[in-house]
C-alpha cells in the first residue's frame, strides 16, 4: 500500500537524458536540429573543453517570444506536431519534445533568443529557471549549455576522453553539414575551426570541407527516382576506398540515419570493383512520402523503418551502379615512390661483383613489332585496332564548383539564402553526356615488364596492365554467366532424404515462395510442423555440399524473396577465372597481349579484377613530364 | 575431309605436339591442334605462341598402311578433348571425317564422336626459317647439352634474356651457358660441320625442357637452324620450332676466374650424397645453405646448422686438397644440381676465397663447367 507513486517531472526528465543526452554529441545535435528546424541558415557552434565544459549553438533562425522560450524547457512541449496525425508525417527533426527539458535537467543553461519583436535572455539551472531578463532583438537563438552532466556525477564519470567526445561530435556536424549543404555551418573547439561550410547548397563543396578536396574531386553524383522515393549523393569512385564503412552517410528526408540494408545496397552497387574490406565514401539522400518512413523508433531516432525497402534497395543499387560503371577509368598515379632495393645474402653476379659498366645487357633497341613478323599472322583483327582512332577517351572536366572551394578560407556567413533543393542536385546533362563517352582507352602495346604487366600506350600517356588481373576480368564475365546456366531438371534421387527445420515465420516465408525455389529445382515437402525434406537435388550440386547450397538457397529466398544462382555460384566464377588465367611471370607476345587488351575492352568492367584489384593504371603525360622536370 | 588412321600412330604423334599446347593463353585457338591431311600424309600442329611443334605421319611407313587418305582438307580441333577422345577409342581404326561448318565426325569401333571444330585457316602459319645456318647434333648428344645446362636458366622474368640458355657457335665449338645470376652452367661441345659463321641465341629455358621430352635416347641426328627470330629442331617426323629471347646475353667469360687458391679433388657421388644429407637441415632454414671446410690430412667437412632445428657435420676423405685453407657455404641445392649435371665423376671445385664464385668441373675434361656464388654468412 501507497509504494507506487508518480515521479516527479525533473526525475523523469532526468531519466529521459539518459536516453537522449548520452554524450555532449547528443546536446549539440539536439540543439543543431532544433536550430535547422527554426529554418537558420547560418548556425556556429562553439565548445568548450570538447562540450564538457560549455556548448553554445547560434542560429539566425526564427527565434521565440518569452512565452515560449520558457515553456520549451518543459516537457513535451514542442512546436513541431499538433496531434496524433502529424506524428506519421513528420518533416521535422524533434518532435518528441523531450530533448531540451532532458538536457536542462543535466546542465545549466543560458538561453537568449528573439523573434525580431521581443527578445529574451532565460538562465536555467538543473531545469529550474532561475533568471530571466530582456535581451537584444537579434533575431534567432543562442543557446549555451554549461556544466553538462554537473548533476549526474554517474554520467560524468564515464565521459571519454576530449578527444573521444570531440570526434563524436565533429562527426556528427560533419553528416549535418552533408545533410544540410544550403546551410552554413561552423564548429569552433577554443580557437580551432573544426569544420565550416559556406551554405551555398552545394554538396560536393561540403564534401571537399570535410573529405578534402582530392576526394571531393573523385566522387560522382547521381540520381535516381522510382514510384515512391527520390535518391540523390554523391559517392567515390572505386579508386579512392575507406577501410571503414563510417563514410558513408545515409541521410533519410533531411534525417541522419543508420541502415544497415541501404548501406548493403551501396555496398553491393560497388560489387567486384572494391577490394575486401574496402568501402566507398559516399552521401545518400533519399527523400521519400513521410508516411512511409517511421523515425518514432528510437530517442536518439537514428534508427529508421522504411516501407517499401525492397524497392528503395533496387534503386539504390542499380542508380548507383550505373553511375560507378561510367565513372570507371584506370587510375592515375600522381607521385613516385622510391623502391628500397633489396638485400638478400645471396650474391648476385651483376651486382657485387667487378663484373660492370662494360656489356651489361643492353635490350634491342629495334622495335619489338619489326622482330616478330613471321609466327602468327593469321586471325589478328588489325580493324578493330584502326577503326576507333578517333579515341573516345576524354578526361572529364574538374567541377569547376570545386575549384571554388579555395574561397571557403575567406567565406563569410551568408545572410540570408534560399533553402532550394534543387541547388545541390548535380546537373543531369553531365552524366548523360558521359554515357556516350567510352571510357577504356584505345591502347597501343608497348611492351612487358617482367613477364607480369603489359605496358601500353595511349595519346594521353601510358598504362600499366596486370595480365593477370586483365584476363581473370575477362574470364569472370564470361563465367558468371555460364555458371547460372545450370539444368535445374536434371536432379539426383537422394536414398536419405535431407531435412531442414526452420522457425513457425521462416517457414511461412518458405511456403510463400515455394516457386521460386522449385525454379532452380529444389522440391521442398512439408514434413511435420515447420520442417521440410528435400528428396532429390539438381545434378550440378558440387558433391558433399549439397545440404550447404540448399541451405544457402533458401537463405537467398527468406532474404530476398528470390533465388540467384548465378550470385550463388560467385565465388566458383571468380575461382575459375582465377586458375584458368594466365599467372604473373609469364611471357606474352605483342600479339597476345595485343588480343588480350582487345578483349579487355569488351568488358563491362575492364577496370577490377574479380577481386576488386586494379586492372590497369594510368600515368599521364603531364605526370611523366612533372617527373623529368619538363613542366615545372 | 575424309580418312581412316591407326589410333597408335595417331596418339604418337598427338603426344609430341601437346607438349606445346597451352591450356592458358590469350589466343583461343591456340588451345587446339590443327591437322592437315593431305594425300602424303597427316600433320598435327600444335603451339603455345612460344613453342610450335609439327609432327609428321606418313600414308605409308615400311611397307605398312598407316592412313588411308578418302578426302584431303584441315580442322582445328580442341587439344585436350581431342587427345582424350583419342586416348580412349576402343579400336586401332579410327575414321575421321569433317563436314560442313566444321562438324567433325570421329568413329572407332561402334563410338561414335561428333566434334565441334574450328577454321583451319584462322590457325597462326608455322615460320619459315631460311636453312643457311644448320647444323647437326645427335639427339642423345642433344639431350645431355640440355639436361647440363638448362636446370640453371632463371626463372623470374624480371630479366628476360636469362630465362634463356645462350648458345654461340664459335670457331669450331658450340658452347651452352644458361644462369640465373647466382650461379652459371657452362657446355662445351666441338661438333663437326659446324657453321664457319659466328653466331649466338638464345633459346628459353622452357623451349629446351620440352624438346627433350620428345627427343630420344638414340643418335639418331637433329637438325638444327638458327635464325634471328626462331629455332628450329628438326628430326625425322617431328618439327620443333621456339621463339628466341630479345637482348643481349651477358659475357660470362669474364665471370669465370682464371686463378685460383684453394683446390679440392674429390668423388662427386660422395660429395652429392653428403651435401643432400646436410640439406635436410639446412631446408627448415630459409636459405638452404650449408657450410664447406677444409681440414688437415685432405678431409673436407660439410655442416649445416639451424638454430631450432638441430645442426649436421659430415667429414668426407678427398682424392687431394692443395692451396690455402678455407670456410665457405654456399647453397645446397645449387650444389647438387651442380653435381648431378657433371654425373657423378671425380669433380675438381676450385676456390679463389669465401667471397669470390667457385668452379666444378670434371677431373677428365673442361666440357661441362659449374660456378657457383657463395653465399655471406656473416
Amino acid at each position: 500500500m501507497g509504494h507506487i507513486h508518480i515521479m516527479d517531472e525533473f526525475l523523469s526528465n532526468k531519466i529521459a537524458a539518459g536516453e537522449v543526452v548520452e554524450r555532449p554529441s547528443s546536446v549539440v545535435k539536439e540543439l543543431v536540429e532544433n536550430a535547422i528546424d527554426a529554418g537558420s541558415t547560418s548556425i556556429e557552434v562553439i565548445l568548450e573543453e570538447a562540450g564538457l565544459t560549455s556548448i553554445q549553438v547560434i542560429d539566425n533562425g526564427s527565434g521565440m517570444d518569452e512565452a515560449d522560450a520558457l515553456k520549451s524547457f518543459q516537457r513535451h512541449a514542442t512546436s513541431k506536431i499538433e496531434n496524433e496525425h502529424d506524428l506519421f508525417r513528420i518533416r521535422t527533426l524533434g518532435f518528441r519534445g523531450e530533448a531540451l527539458a532532458s538536457i536542462a535537467s543535466v546542465s545549466k543553461i543560458t538561453l537568449i533568443t528573439s523573434n525580431g519583436e521581443v527578445g529574451i535572455e532565460v538562465q536555467l539551472e538543473g531545469g529550474h529557471v532561475i533568471d530571466k531578463k530582456p535581451a537584444p532583438l537579434r533575431k534567432g537563438t543562442d543557446m549555451k549549455v554549461s556544466q553538462l552532466f554537473y548533476n549526474t556525477p554517474a554520467r560524468l564519470k564515464y565521459m571519454k576522453t576530449i578527444q573521444t567526445e570531440l570526434g563524436h561530435t565533429i562527426d556528427l556536424m560533419n553528416r549535418l553539414a552533408l545533410c544540410y549543404p544550403e546551410i552554413a555551418f561552423k564548429l569552433r573547439h577554443h580557437d580551432h575551426i573544426l569544420l565550416q561550410t559556406n551554405g551555398r547548397g552545394d554538396l560536393r563543396q561540403v564534401l571537399a570541407a570535410i573529405y578534402g578536396i582530392a576526394n571531393a574531386k573523385k566522387m560522382v553524383p547521381f540520381e535516381g527516382e522510382s514510384r515512391d522515393y527520390k535518391i540523390s549523393g554523391f559517392a567515390t569512385i572505386p579508386e579512392i576506398t575507406r577501410a571503414s564503412k563510417n563514410y558513408m552517410s545515409i541521410f533519410v528526408n533531411g534525417r541522419w540515419v543508420r541502415h544497415f540494408t541501404v548501406q548493403k545496397a551501396i555496398i553491393d552497387a560497388y560489387h567486384t570493383f572494391l577490394p575486401i574490406g574496402r568501402f566507398p565514401i559516399s552521401v545518400i539522400h533519399i527523400e521519400g512520402d513521410p508516411f512511409l518512413t517511421d523515425v518514432n523508433v528510437h530517442p536518439s531516432k537514428q534508427q529508421i523503418r522504411l516501407s517499401k525497402e525492397a524497392e528503395l534497395m533496387d534503386l539504390i543499387e542499380k542508380t548507383l551502379h550505373k553511375v560507378i560503371r561510367q565513372s570507371m577509368q584506370a587510375p592515375e598515379i600522381a607521385e613516385k615512390k622510391k623502391k628500397v632495393p633489396q638485400t638478400g645474402e645471396q650474391i648476385n653476379f651483376w651486382k657485387s661483383m667487378n663484373y660492370n659498366n662494360t656489356s651489361m645487357p643492353q635490350f634491342n633497341e629495334k622495335p619489338k613489332q619489326e622482330e616478330e613478323p613471321t609466327l602468327f599472322l593469321g586471325p589478328f583483327p588489325q580493324d578493330v585496332l584502326n577503326s576507333s582512332s578517333n579515341s573516345g577517351f576524354v578526361k572529364e572536366e574538374t567541377w569547376e564548383q570545386v575549384n571554388s572551394t579555395d574561397n571557403l578560407a575567406e567565406s563569410k556567413l551568408p545572410v540570408e539564402q534560399d533553402i532550394n533543393d534543387e541547388e545541390y542536385v548535380m546537373p543531369i546533362e553531365e552524366s548523360d553526356e558521359k554515357e556516350t563517352k567510352d571510357p577504356f582507352p584505345e591502347l597501343e602495346v608497348v611492351g612487358q615488364i617482367h613477364g607480369t604487366y603489359i605496358v601500353a600506350q595511349s595519346e594521353d600517356g601510358f598504362y600499366l596492365i596486370d595480365q593477370h588481373a586483365a584476363q581473370e576480368r575477362i574470364k569472370y564475365e564470361f563465367f558468371k554467366e555460364k555458371v547460372g546456366e545450370v539444368d535445374p531438371n536434371e536432379r539426383q534421387t537422394l536414398l536419405f532424404p535431407l531435412t531442414f527445420h526452420y522457425s513457425a515465420d521462416e517457414a511461412l516465408v518458405l511456403r510463400e515462395n515455394m516457386t521460386h525455389l522449385i525454379d532452380v529445382g529444389v522440391i521442398l515437402e512439408e514434413f511435420g510442423t515447420n520442417s521440410f525434406v528435400v528428396r532429390e537435388h539438381p545434378a550440378w550440386f558440387p558433391k558433399d555440399f549439397e545440404e550447404e547450397i540448399i541451405e544457402e538457397l533458401i537463405e537467398q529466398v527468406l532474404r530476398e524473396r528470390k533465388t540467384d544462382i548465378r550470385k550463388l555460384r560467385e565465388d566458383a566464377a571468380i575461382m575459375m577465372s582465377c586458375k584458368r588465367s594466365i599467372k604473373a611471370n609469364h611471357y606474352l607476345n605483342t600479339q597476345q597481349m595485343e588480343v588480350l587488351i582487345q578483349d579487355l575492352k569488351k568488358m563491362v568492367n575492364p577496370f577490377t579484377c574479380p577481386h576488386g584489384r586494379p586492372v590497369i593504371v594510368h600515368f599521364k603525360t603531364y605526370e611523366i613530364e612533372k617527373m623529368f622536370k619538363r613542366v615545372m | 575431309m575424309k580418312f581412316d588412321i591407326m589410333r597408335d600412330r595417331l596418339l604418337d604423334g598427338l603426344n609430341d605436339v601437346m607438349k606445346a599446347v597451352s591450356s592458358k593463353t590469350t589466343i583461343p585457338i591456340l588451345t587446339g591442334i590443327k591437322i592437315d591431311v593431305s594425300e602424303e600424309g597427316m600433320r598435327l600442329t600444335g603451339s603455345d605462341a612460344d613453342i610450335t611443334i609439327q609432327t609428321y605421319i606418313p600414308v605409308e611407313e615400311n611397307g605398312e598402311q598407316l592412313i588411308n587418305v578418302e578426302k584431303p582438307g584441315s580442322i582445328v580441333l580442341q587439344a585436350k578433348m581431342f587427345n582424350e577422345i583419342v586416348r580412349k577409342l576402343p579400336t586401332n581404326d579410327v575414321e575421321f571425317e569433317v563436314s560442313e561448318k566444321f562438324q567433325t565426325r570421329i568413329r572407332s569401333g561402334k563410338s561414335d564422336f561428333h566434334l565441334i571444330g574450328l577454321d583451319s585457316t584462322e590457325y597462326p602459319l608455322l615460320p619459315e626459317l631460311s636453312e643457311d645456318n644448320q647444323f647437326t647434333v645427335p639427339a642423345d648428344l642433344l639431350k645431355s647439352i640440355i639436361r647440363e645446362t638448362v636446370f640453371a636458366v632463371s626463372t623470374s622474368e624480371s630479366r628476360p634474356v636469362l630465362t634463356g640458355v645462350h648458345w654461340q657457335i664459335k670457331d669450331g665449338e658450340l658452347v651452352c651457358v644458361a644462369t640465373d645470376s647466382h650461379r652459371l652452367a657452362r657446355r662445351k661441345v666441338t661438333l663437326e660441320h659446324l657453321p664457319s659463321e659466328q653466331s649466338s641465341v638464345v633459346v628459353p629455358g622452357k623451349s629446351l625442357t620440352e624438346l627433350s621430352k620428345i627427343l630420344n635416347d638414340a643418335t639418331t641426328p637433329v637438325d638444327i637452324v638458327m635464325t634471328n627470330q626462331q629455332v628450329l629442331f628438326k628430326t625425322n617426323d617431328v618439327l620443333f620450332f621456339s621463339r628466341l629471347l630479345e637482348g643481349n646475353y651477358p659475357d660470362t667469360s669474364r665471370l669465370i676466374p682464371e686463378e685460383y687458391k684453394t683446390d679440392v679433388t674429390v668423388n662427386g657421388r660422395s660429395l652429392l650424397q653428403a651435401i643432400d644429407r646436410a640439406s635436410l637441415l639446412a631446408r627448415e632454414d630459409r636459405n638452404n645453405v650449408v657450410r664447406f671446410t677444409t681440414m688437415q690430412d685432405d678431409t673436407i667437412e660439410i655442416s649445416s646448422n639451424s638454430p631450432e632445428v638441430g645442426k649436421v657435420e659430415e667429414q668426407i676423405q678427398v682424392s687431394s686438397l692443395v692451396g690455402e685453407e678455407l670456410k665457405i657455404s654456399f647453397s645446397a641445392k645449387y650444389m647438387m644440381d651442380a653435381l648431378k649435371a657433371i654425373d657423378g665423376q671425380d669433380v675438381v671445385i676450385q676456390f679463389t676465397g669465401a667471397m669470390r664464385p667457385f668452379i666444378i668441373r670434371s677431373v677428365h675434361d673442361d666440357a661441362i663447367l659449374q660456378l657457383i656464388l657463395p653465399v655471406r654468412t656473416y
